[in-house]
């Protein structure tokens, strides 16, 4: 957005009140537990969006498209023959001990081979324009509802920021996903399968139901007979589910199958995906593939599947695990960012400039010890986008959660979930951790 | 969709009781309120139609517990929470739309509550509620949907006007619309009405006469009306 458009935009905008307004009378809301305790809060939404030039976002959807395929490609194959590992290209060590590889899924085919129908990539923009990956979310990625509300109620607000903009609409994403839950549906109506009001997404789960037209269940409404799954009704009826999108972690879906202890799950749900007789969306066992460790093998994946030489850059990875790396991380902690790879949603992310002499010696230390539980990362100085602060413009970093849906064809969501921070010396952008949102303009020229 | 579990029909059913309960407090309340505005103590009476005693210092003590306490279950505000907390979960059902004048509602009471003339600032809330009726007819297609929300409503209603005492005409009348969402029920669900204590309501609101003396007996009646009606949710 150039200067001036964002000034136009803020003019008619006025504030960030009143679109906040708005989307509090919707119930724009994610959990949050504190101390032990369940709280709702309003997510909080910068009305400046993030703007990418058409031109711009052709290379991305490009480098998205092949990502994701070649990543559908990588689960098939570590289900089946698990041909990238015995070419050498990924080692063993990196699949068998990931905590998202699943032996209860090994031989398993889902219809149409496709595991992640849903791939949230988070991505950032470096301060040089380039974009870079930064992770790949093929489990239960969250987020897209935020910016699909926001931009129905930006365009209440303020109507003339379109008028004088030529933005793409983002409003088709329950139909993109209703025809991606269709394309995986083994016969039977769509579900979708959450934890219940109080988990973090429950707005989500219960906003994207309603726009797809699906149910809206929970583990008790739902059993398996003769490896059908169906949903419990009222009067003592049974309608089978074809599709269930389920919002729960693999551990959690089956307790005859995955933890015996779920009180979330469902039993036998796993025969009845064997059989063929459900769809999962996203398919149990993608653990493997978004997992911190294999994020460094993703580039090596789309040339060895595809042929092709990747669109997308990683943001530079290091790996401990290979003793060159471990040499450079040891050499550089201080200036790396490093991740837990076992760790999600912005938790177990430490940047080495923020420790303290001892602790970064601690860590060097825990680092030796576990090589593989921890990747390190070059922080990338990402571009800075501009938010309403208190009626001022400030300066905050912000990363782009975009959305591929695997269906017929793998299409790219025009539009896409831009988390911020709003501590100005933070580059954790997760709501969990107190960021907010902001919607992503596609432009169509 | 056309599937309803049982967790999901009694959170229909409780929100339409709820949101009724919200409604209807509140314009007893409203009319108190005036009442209030001559007499001291001025809401013994409505009290005692709930079997409640006078711990209120003043007009004043009542009114803010009733209206804004969520503590206090005969509260506008308690029931106003209940209503959205069985809301939220039923968005796919009764729409983004729908629910939002639930929170529309909230944020009009908790604003009220600092208001120089709560009476006024409350009065949005009746125009939110009908707004949030309309919604309920315009988003479900679903009747089975529509019909348990209805229920719920009627029941609540009809249960508060006879506990306040209301005249016979008015009771008669909401009693009539809940015979007609009753023959709506399939057979085999929860909400398919117990017919003794259809038949004792039947008996007892037959005339004005056997509804003066026996309200009491309809209450305790219309509270059996369901085998599962009288779930926890």
């Amino acid at each position: 957005m150039t200067a001036l458009h964002q000034e136009q935009f803020t003019k008619a905008v006025g504030n960030a009140g009143e679109i906040n307004d708005l989307l509090r009378r919707y119930g724009v809301k994610f959990g949050i537990y504190k101390n032990g305790e369940f709280k709702e809060q309003f997510f909080p939404f910068d009305p400046i969006p993030r703007v990418i030039p058409s031109q711009n976002f052709a290379q991305i959807e490009k480098g998205l498209i092949q990502r994701v395929d070649a990543l559908n490609a990588f689960l098939y194959d570590i289900y089946h023959d698990k041909k990238i590992v015995r070419d050498g290209i990924v080692p063993e060590d990196f699949i068998y001990i990931s905590k998202g590889y699943l032996a209860q899924c090994e031989g398993v085919t889902p219809k149409n081979k496709i595991y992640s129908h849903i791939s949230g990539i988070d991505l950032v923009q470096a301060k040089d324009g380039e974009w870079y990956i930064l992770e790949d979310n093929l489990r239960i990625p969250s987020g897209a509802s935020y910016p699909l509300i926001a931009r129905e109620l930006t365009r209440i607000a303020a109507p003339q920021a379109f008028e004088e903009n030529a933005v793409v609409d983002n409003r088709g994403y329950a139909q993109l996903l209703k025809e991606t839950m269709e394309y995986a549906n083994c016969g039977g109506i769509r579900a979708i399968l959450t934890p219940g009001r109080f988990n973090a997404a429950y707005f989500e789960h219960s906003y994207l139901a309603e726009h797809t037209d699906s149910v809206l269940v929970q583990n008790d409404e739902l059993f398996v007979e003769d490896n059908i799954l169906y949903h419990r009704t009222y009067s003592g009826g049974k309608t089978r589910i074809g599709v269930l999108y389920r919002r729960i972690a693999d551990e959690y879906l089956d307790p005859l199958t995955f933890l015996p202890e779920s009180l979330i799950g469902i039993p036998n749900l796993m025969e009845a995906y064997r059989s063929g007789n459900v769809g999962i969306i996203n398919a149990p066992g993608n653990g493997v593939a978004d997992d911190k460790g294999i994020y460094y093998f993703v580039p090596k994946m789309i040339r060895y599947y595809l042929g092709e030489e990747p669109i997308l850059k990683n943001a530079p990875t290091y790996l401990p695990f290979y003793e060159e790396d471990m040499k450079y991380v040891m050499d550089n902690l201080e200036q790396l960012v490093i991740k837990d790879v076992a760790e999600a949603g912005g938790y177990g992310v430490v940047f080495g400039s923020e420790l303290s002499k001892e602790r970064l010696e601690e860590f060097r230390a825990e680092i030796i010890a576990q090589p593989r539980r921890f990747i390190a990362q070059e922080v990338i100085d990402f571009l800075d986008l501009p938010i309403i602060d208190n009626g001022d413009t400030v300066m905050r970093k912000a990363d782009l959660r975009a959305f591929v849906l695997s269906g017929e064809t793998t299409k790219v969501w025009a539009s896409g979930l831009t988390r911020f921070s709003r501590n100005p010396d933070s580059f954790v952008v997760n709501s969990s951790q107190g960021g907010g949102f902001k919607d992503t303009w596609v432009l169509s020229r | 969709m056309g599937t309803i579990s049982l967790e999901h029909s009694n959170r229909l059913y409780w929100l339409g009781r709820y949101t009724e309960r919200f409604f209807t407090t509140l314009k007893a309340l409203g009319s108190l309120y005036d009442k209030m505005l001559d007499t001291q103590h001025g809401y013994t009476d409505y009290l005692g139609c709930f079997g409640l005693a006078d711990t209120y210092e003043d007009n004043a003590a009542f009114l803010r517990s009733f209206l804004f306490d969520d503590t206090n279950p005969n509260s506008a505000a308690y029931s106003l929470e209940r209503a959205y907390d069985n809301g939220i979960v039923l968005r796919e059902e009764i729409s983004t739309t729908s629910l939002s004048f639930l929170q529309m509602a909230k944020d009009t009471l908790e604003k009220a509550q600092n208001s120089t003339n709560i009476r006024l600032s409350l009065l949005p809330l009746e125009d939110i509620l009908y707004a949030f009726w309309g919604c309920i007819n315009e988003h479900i297609y679903d009747d089975e949907i529509r019909n348990i929300i209805y229920i719920g409503k009627t029941v609540e209603r009809l249960d508060l006007y006879m506990r306040m005492k209301y005249p016979y005409p008015i009771v008669e009348k909401e009693f009539i619309r809940l015979l007609k969402n009753l023959n709506r029920v399939p057979r085999s669900t929860p909400f398919r009405y117990q017919t003794k204590p259809l038949s004792e309501l039947v008996e007892i609101l037959g005339t004005e006469a056997d509804y003066d003396r026996e309200s009491k007996r309809a209450i305790s009646s219309l509270s059996r009306l369901f085998e599962a009606g009288e779930v926890s949710v």
